[in-house]
């Protein structure tokens, strides 16, 4: 059956660009084409735009504008802050406390690293998805010179205790005489948390901050990085002079301004955004546990996003009930994939220490600003209809019954 | 990734779900790399089978391979089932991606393993 109803709760993996944002990239890209390299007129309107743009990105998480580096999104923010911390930083030593549940563009950049000598510590999370303070305490050594962690999980919504990491840090650099850890820096790809979280760099006590503006309904293709006045970092981009010496490239300023529109928006906006999202998300939860059984909610109740849900329904596979709700009118995502015969369970819901069938049955609903009620209550009703069906044929489901 | 409209139609309506409660041969296998699982319950007279249902848990393609197969297999005699192959069952559903054949393969196992308890009836 197919429905001409289309429902997004997929804001986790990219938002719709908002009219106000798009409104502001087309002018930019019809009026104001010129290089903010070049020294006249067209240049240094397009110039002018960017450091607004720059301003704006930096308030949402309360650094200074000098302390933006625009990237082509978060992915690249969390190579050029990993990559370029840890290049930087070789001789004073090489090695890196991470988490077991971060985006794959951080555990890439790690892996990566770790084929080219250095060592990594992967910080474990317990089952509500969370790492422990003592666990990240123990794990930092002589030789440590990076600690990347992210503020919120990408697929259960886990909400990291990056002020008390910042803390930890901060005394670990203080400490006196040998003990002291100078050349200790902190990162967080807070590509899931801006614009969701109040974000403060300074409360945060991080160095590097990684961003991406299709989360916060601008266009794909553009991101930042915050780099702290004083952290060096090898740069992964050389030919031009453009971001500070930090990324070269001419700037591409319809995205950048689109991404100081968003940031601007979602500053304005975000105390009413939040309320909208998790309130929806609160319906939606009570409404499934209330219509269907053998679920299982991923991930700490309490300290996670409040646009996200992450379950698992039992005796059934995700990509299944994901296509089921597809061809309803209804997107959403699930970490398990197959491929070659070769189950990969979703590494984040796996981290919390569940059964592989219940890491295989997770899905996760992102909600945003332009769902509604309605919406939750039609893909309560599509979804309950999905998983009987697909129950009605699992032998895990009949054995269990 | 893609999948066909054939495919879609038989995720969101799986033909013969279920149990035979009076089946004379009935086939169990587990994929052991990914741990998918196809249940085949089939009624055998005469040479011909007459009757197919299945239970599957898994990824997708075998949901699906589980539901074409009862279809393809129904009215069949043993030994036209016997000669079947995973390229019976990818055909039926309109094609698959090489990296989901195993879902194919698993199907046809599993009604190799029916027909070989049915022999022990």
């Amino acid at each position: 059956m197919t429905t001409n109803r289309r429902i997004y709760l997929d804001h986790s993996a990219t938002t719709p660009v908002d009219p106000r944002v798009a409104a502001a990239m087309a002018r930019t890209l019809t009026e104001n084409y010129g290089n903010p390299s070049s020294v006249h007129g067209f240049g240094q309107q397009a110039r002018s735009a960017v450091d607004r743009a720059r301003r704006e990105v930096a308030a949402l998480i309360g650094a200074k504008p000098n302390e933006i580096v625009f990237t082509s999104g978060g992915t690249e923010a969390n190579n050029l802050a990993i990559r370029g911390l840890c290049e930087a930083a070789a001789a004073q030593g090489r090695h890196i406390v991470t988490s077991a549940i971060e985006h794959p563009s951080v555990r890439g950049v790690c892996d990566a690293l770790e084929k080219r000598g250095w060592e990594v510590t992967r910080l474990p999370v317990y089952d509500n998805g969370i790492i422990r303070l003592e666990d990240l305490n123990a794990a930092i050594r002589a030789d440590t010179v990076l600690v990347t962690l992210m503020w919120a999980n990408n697929e259960i919504g886990t909400i990291q205790p990056i002020h008390e990491v910042g803390t930890l840090i901060r005394e670990r650099r203080a400490a006196q005489g040998g003990q002291s850890q100078r050349h200790l820096w902190f990162h967080t790809d807070a590509v899931q948390a801006a614009g969701r979280l109040w974000l403060n760099v300074d409360e945060a006590g991080c160095d590097l901050l990684s961003m991406s503006a299709h989360k916060l309904y601008a266009p794909k293709g553009i991101g930042a990085l915050y780099v702290r006045r004083g952290v060096r970092l090898a740069v992964q981009n050389v030919g031009g002079h453009q971001e500070r010496e930090r990324r070269a490239g001419t700037e591409n300023v319809p995205a950048i301004v689109a991404f100081g529109e968003a940031a601007k928006l979602e500053r304005e906006e975000m105390r009413e955004r939040v309320a909208h999202d998790s309130a929806l998300r609160d319906r939606f939860e009570s409404r499934v546990q209330e219509l269907i059984s053998d679920v299982v909610m991923n991930g700490d109740r309490e300290h996670r996003l409040s646009h996200l849900s992450n379950i698992s329904f039992r005796f059934i596979e995700g990509e299944g009930l994901l296509i089921n709700l597809d061809l309803e009118g209804v997107a959403v995502s699930t970490g398990s994939a197959c491929s070659s015969g070769t189950l990969e369970p979703s590494p984040v819901i796996r981290a919390l220490g569940v059964s592989e069938e219940v890491a295989r049955g997770s899905i996760r609903f992102s909600f945003g600003k332009d769902n509604t009620e309605a919406d939750v209550d039609y893909v309560v009703d599509v979804l309950s209809r999905a998983v009987e069906r697909l129950r009605a044929l699992s032998p895990l489901s009949i054995a269990s019954h | 990734m893609s999948y066909s409209q054939k495919f879609k139609d038989h995720l969101a309506h799986p033909r013969n779900a279920g149990e035979l409660p009076d089946a004379n041969a009935v086939g169990d296998q587990r994929n052991p790399a990914c741990g998918d699982r196809l249940r085949l319950s089939l009624i055998v007279k005469n040479d011909y089978i007459e009757g197919a249902r299945y239970l599957a848990y898994g990824c997708p393609p075998t949901l699906v391979c589980g539901s074409v197969l009862t279809e393809l297999i129904t009215g069949k005699t043993i030994s036209e089932a016997r000669q079947m192959t995973k390229t019976d069952v990818i055909d039926a559903i309109g094609g698959l991606p090489s990296r989901k054949h195993h879902a194919a393969a698993l199907a046809i196992e599993t009604l190799k393993t029916a027909l070989d308890n049915e022999a022990k009836f």
